[in-house]
């Protein structure tokens, strides 16, 4: 090998190292911090859709996760929680899931009450064009449809629904992630509800 | 000083990365729908040009030509991970709105652009003045483009929560100012004032007789 050879191949090698060794520095400090923050908004979310709710548990049992995930269908089952009440009595259930918007996956959790009613959605994570896909959030009429549905609704019941206007790929985000998150309720926990 | 000076202030005007050289406008086009977003990725690209400009100066003695492209990339990637992962880490809410675009700073013209141009032929000193130079250019137009999308487009202004502006209830927001084809007619409002705030420049600086060279050719992406 000749001198520049070298020469290229020790500067680019230095480089790579320092940068490397900057990035495991950093994702050292920022890790732990990342960890919690997705923790907290998890269960900020669990909460806000279902207020009566105090403790959550994480659904671990095989048999119904993976009916969960065959129920979710094109959606992602993520994960499920089965909530509680300050007093132990069961309260109902968050369901965790991915489905499409407009610009990628919508992140979403569903609360159902133990005979699978809707109690409220929130949103964890997404990237719709703020200010047209992000109207499912700051459009409160969206949001409430889903909390008067009836218990147990179906997929056709959810098709009747009202879009937003400008929105329609993100509402329908929201909306197939609902409807999978009642198929995983009927599926997995309907007819007992609670644990 | 007046090297520095002039550095820095060129970006801002008679160079400014947006309207002049015409380079990173993808994101710029998509963030600014909203004041916040484009408030914390200006913050975010005034960082990483600042601190890559720095590095590629610093190392510019010791970058073999044949490697430097790699090299600014490695540079520049790393700052944009740590910007990714602090923000993932401090301001998850501004995260979860900017999404994507952040990890795609990487990628964006106005960084490598100037490591290639300015960076690696000048001192740290200048180097300094050109990314933040640069950095409050593309933020002055970024602030500009988005008070206008947010506030026509949505009727009000809100930042981390808090209302800054609100038009009257009878105005009903156009929504193609929050959709591509609204920007880009927008942002040509925005050239043709930078252009004619450059024009009223290079005569003032005609009449004190200096003479400003002409503006360099637009960039590629």
């Amino acid at each position: 090998m000749d001198k520049t050879a070298i020469k290229l191949v020790v500067s680019t090698t230095v480089v790579c190292i320092v940068a490397a060794a900057g990035l495991g520095m950093t994702y050292g400090v920022t890790k732990d911090r990342i960890a919690k923050m997705d923790r907290e908004a998890e269960v900020a979310a669990l909460r806000a859709v279902l207020p009566d709710a105090k403790r959550f548990s994480k659904v671990a049992a095989a048999e119904d996760l993976a009916a969960a995930k065959k129920a979710a269908g094109e959606v992602t089952f993520v994960s499920a929680y089965s909530a509680s009440s300050s007093g132990g009595d069961p309260a109902g259930w968050g369901v965790r899931v991915a489905s499409r918007g407009y610009g990628g996956p919508m992140q979403l959790v569903i609360g159902l009450d133990r005979d699978g009613k809707v109690t409220g959605v929130s949103i964890v994570a997404m990237n719709e064009t703020p200010g047209l896909g992000t109207k499912v959030l700051t459009e409160k009429w969206f949001m409430r449809q889903f909390t008067k549905l009836p218990a147990g609704a179906s997929d056709a019941d959810l098709r009747k629904l009202d879009a937003i206007s400008g929105a329609t790929k993100s509402s329908r985000g929201v909306r197939h992630g609902v409807e999978a998150a009642v198929r995983v309720w009927r599926a997995a926990f309907g007819g007992g509800g609670g644990n | 000083m007046g090297a520095w000076r002039k550095t820095f202030m060129d970006g801002i005007s008679l160079e400014n990365p947006l309207t002049v050289l015409m380079i990173g406008l993808c994101a710029t086009l998509a963030v600014t729908s909203k004041l916040e977003g484009s408030f914390f990725m200006s913050i975010a690209v005034i960082f990483v040009l600042v601190m890559s400009n720095v590095l590629v100066s610093a190392i510019r003695k010791f970058t073999p030509n044949e490697v430097r492209i790699p090299i600014f990339i490695v540079v520049i990637a790393s700052f944009v991970t740590i910007v990714d992962l602090s923000m993932k880490a401090f301001v998850p809410g501004v995260y979860a709105l900017l999404g994507i675009w952040i990890p795609l700073i990487v990628v964006n013209c106005i960084i490598l652009g100037r490591a290639e141009a300015f960076a690696y032929h000048n001192t740290v000193w200048l180097s300094i003045a050109d990314g933040l130079g640069m950095g409050i250019g593309y933020s002055v137009i970024m602030v500009m483009l988005s008070v206008v999308r947010e506030l026509f487009g949505t009727g009000r202004i809100v930042f981390l929560g808090a209302q800054l502006l609100a038009l009257p209830a009878w105005f009903k927001p156009p929504g193609i100012l929050l959709s591509f084809p609204g920007a880009f007619i927008l942002f040509g409002f925005v050239i043709a004032g930078s252009i004619a705030l450059n024009r009223k420049l290079r005569a003032r600086a005609k009449a004190s007789g200096r003479e400003i060279p002409p503006p360099p050719e637009p960039g590629c992406c």
